[in-house]
């Protein structure tokens, strides 16, 4: 085995780990301030999958552009979909409406883009898909790059909006007691919208940079997301530092069975590490900082 | 004079009475066909385009009906996978009530609703399916128009290594009944002929990124040929995977991608200039000279402004095949199932129709090669 393709695996994992992590994030989020999980996250996906498509193919201005028009619908679909569904069901106090609304949602947006869009698999060539870099034996596309630093450029942009602005800040203390968070002055409401809008634009954005990598069907996102569950309990639910070290460890996992064992095994080897982590070490990788997930 | 006219008039009245009701009731007389095709998930295009080459021929033959008979089409989604399948076929035959099925395209789904239409004594006819295990052992109710697994792997193999003078293959599949066993056909024999094998790589349909695995096949040294079977979306990243990794032709390598019934047409458009090169059997050939051919193309033209797929021909074969067996007589699921054993030389625009005793279409005049040439079209091989 030599050199060359070890490294090329593990560029190939880091690319693929980068895609996930920026799937699993937005389920994170929700996670670490609702204690939600919400199981129409893919569609969000496959939902920005499609804007990107479609802006770049009907306006024609480029894929960059595109992927800022699918964070903006993806941030939309959020707000509305949490607005006229998931809040009204939440005034309820019954955790399990909002849960089970979330797979309902999931089938109707399914449904609706498997009705306006069709079954057939579109194929999403961006300008810089066919450009490969090549160098001593190892090959990247500008495709793969673009994804390995937009999804670097989220993670820390989303870190410091965490870590150091009053909203990141108000998110996390709402993630740790919304009540008292509440008597503080904070609007938990207001908060928890925020997190659905960050949420479904980071998965429409993480649409747009998986599409031309994605099978584009309506039922792309489903493809991602179990494997998306599997990072964010691997991470530990809730913790986004975890759920990015999970993603990384996962998409490198996927290149290495890939190949020194075989893709078949790709999923025997995730969720054995998945029943290993909640065997050995439930609250996932960075359990510390489980009081303070967001 | 009065009574005379009046009975006269009487008898026409009632002559006249009983012709209409007699030609109300040939109109009245319909064969139920149910369809079980994939409308949902990654399989969903075959159900898309097997409705369209479906509605073409119900069109074509309700315009005057057959022995009298009218054709209904009743779809169900089969979502090409096994427990949907059994669901959609159970809710057919119990609600429906069909004379005849035909479906699905995928060979798992087929082979779990096999033994339902078996207990409820209906025909299934098959177009889409290649595993060996639809038809051996089978059941005396399936029957397929398609060329099987080991009929298309032989013949692959056969041609992968003596027209294509390939000597080094790695398989590349997705792990269902069908992937697997088209793989297993074309290593026994290409192995056979003296091949060699260099990797044998199945995958689950959940996966997206293939660059991981066409960097292990560019790290196999030199390739021949790559049979490739999976859905066409799999299939389109696969193939543009090896162009990057720089195996194929279509990105600089030497290696040939090579397959069997699988792929629509249209995939080298979507695939792009990773495609160069490919050859791959298709179940029709739209430059087919024969009469039924030319018709079944200019028709889907006139009625879909576009060309016609081997989907599209399939489905409008099983259509024109039942149409053929009841005007044979077929009127009820047991004579149709007769009927079906009975074909002989049945031509049909994807090619000929003769079942052997399994149930199996005998004809290899369905087996149509094609290789996509640089500008992203496709010649027509003629090595069948």
């Amino acid at each position: 085995m030599t050199t060359t393709i070890v490294l090329q695996q593990a560029i190939n994992g880091i690319v693929l780990g980068s895609l996930y992590v920026l799937v699993a994030l937005g389920l994170t989020l929700i996670y670490g301030v609702l204690v939600q999980i919400n199981f129409a996250h893919a569609d969000f996906v496959t939902l920005g999958a499609f804007a990107a498509y479609f802006f770049m193919h009907l306006v024609g201005l480029g894929y960059i552009p595109s992927i800022a028009v699918a964070l903006i619908v993806g941030a939309a679909m959020g707000w509305l979909i949490n607005a006229s569904i998931f809040t009204p069901l939440r005034r309820k106090n019954n955790e399990l409406l909002p849960l089970i609304a979330t797979i309902g949602v999931s089938v109707m947006m399914q449904n609706l883009m498997l009705a306006w869009f069709g079954p057939i698999p579109y194929a999403f060539e961006t300008e810089f898909s066919r450009h490969v870099i090549r160098f001593a034996g190892i090959f990247v596309s500008w495709q793969n790059v673009i994804i390995i630093v937009v999804s670097a450029l989220t993670i820390a942009l989303l870190y410091v909006f965490m870590k150091f602005t009053f909203l990141g800040k108000a998110l996390r203390a709402v993630s740790q007691d919304r009540e008292t968070a509440g008597l503080m002055g904070i609007n938990p409401n207001f908060l928890i919208m925020l997190t659905f809008v960050i949420a479904s634009a980071l998965a429409g954005m993480g649409g747009a940079m998986l599409a031309p990598v994605l099978v584009l069907t309506p039922f792309a996102g489903t493809s991602v997301i179990v494997k998306a569950f599997a990072i964010v309990i691997i991470g530990g639910f809730g913790n986004v530092e975890g759920t990015i070290l999970a993603g990384l460890i996962v998409g490198l996992i996927e290149s290495y069975t890939t190949q020194f064992l075989n893709p078949g095994l790709i999923d025997i080897v995730v969720f054995a590490l998945l029943l290993l982590m909640l065997a050995i070490r439930p609250t996932g990788l960075i359990s510390e900082r489980r009081e303070e997930n967001v | 004079m009065t009574r005379t006219l009046r009975t006269l008039c009487t008898s026409v009245a009632a002559i006249g009475l009983l012709t209409i009701g007699a030609v109300a009731q040939a109109q009245d007389k319909t064969i139920k066909i149910g369809a079980l095709f994939p409308m949902s998930g990654p399989g969903s295009y075959f159900g898309t385009q097997d409705k369209q080459g479906v509605e073409l021929a119900l069109e074509q033959i309700n315009q005057t009906g057959v022995n009298g008979y009218k054709f209904a089409v009743h779809y169900e989604d089969s979502a090409c996978s096994p427990l949907p399948a059994t669901q959609a076929a159970k809710r057919l035959i119990e609600q429906f009530k069909p004379d005849v099925i035909i479906g699905e395209e995928c060979s798992d789904a087929t082979l779990a609703v096999m033994p339902i239409v078996e207990q409820a004594k209906v025909p299934l006819l098959n177009a889409g399916s290649s595993s060996i295990k639809i038809t051996q052992p089978g059941n005396p109710w399936t029957f397929r128009i398609m060329p099987n697994e080991v009929m298309q792997g032989i013949n692959l193999a056969e041609n992968a290594y003596r027209r294509m003078n390939a000597r080094r293959a790695v398989l590349l599949f997705e792990n269902t009944n069908a992937g697997i066993g088209n793989a297993q056909v074309f290593k026994e024999n290409f192995t056979r002929l003296g091949g060699k094998v260099l990797a044998e790589i199945g995958f689950g349909r959940d996966v997206n990124d293939f660059t991981a695995i066409a960097t292990r096949v560019a790290g196999l040294g030199e390739v021949d040929v790559i049979p490739t079977y999976t859905l066409e979306g799999q299939g389109l990243k696969i193939t543009q995977a090896l162009a990057q990794a720089g195996v194929t032709k279509g990105g600089g390598g030497n290696a040939i991608q090579i397959g069997t019934i699988w792929l629509p047409f249209g995939f080298e458009q979507k695939a792009g200039k990773a495609a160069l090169g490919y050859i791959r059997i298709v179940q029709f050939d739209p430059t087919d000279a024969r009469p039924v051919a030319r018709n079944f193309v200019s028709a889907f033209k006139a009625k879909y402004n576009t060309e016609p797929t081997h989907l599209n021909a399939h489905a409008y074969d099983q259509i024109m095949l039942i149409a053929d067996v009841v005007k044979r007589g077929g009127k009820d699921p047991e004579t149709i199932r007769e009927g079906l054993a009975a074909t002989k030389n049945y031509s049909g625009v994807t090619g000929s129709v003769e079942f052997d005793k399994n149930n199996q279409n005998v004809k290899m005049d369905t087996i149509h090669y094609m290789e996509t040439k640089p500008d992203m079209s496709w010649v027509s091989l003629k090595w069948n």
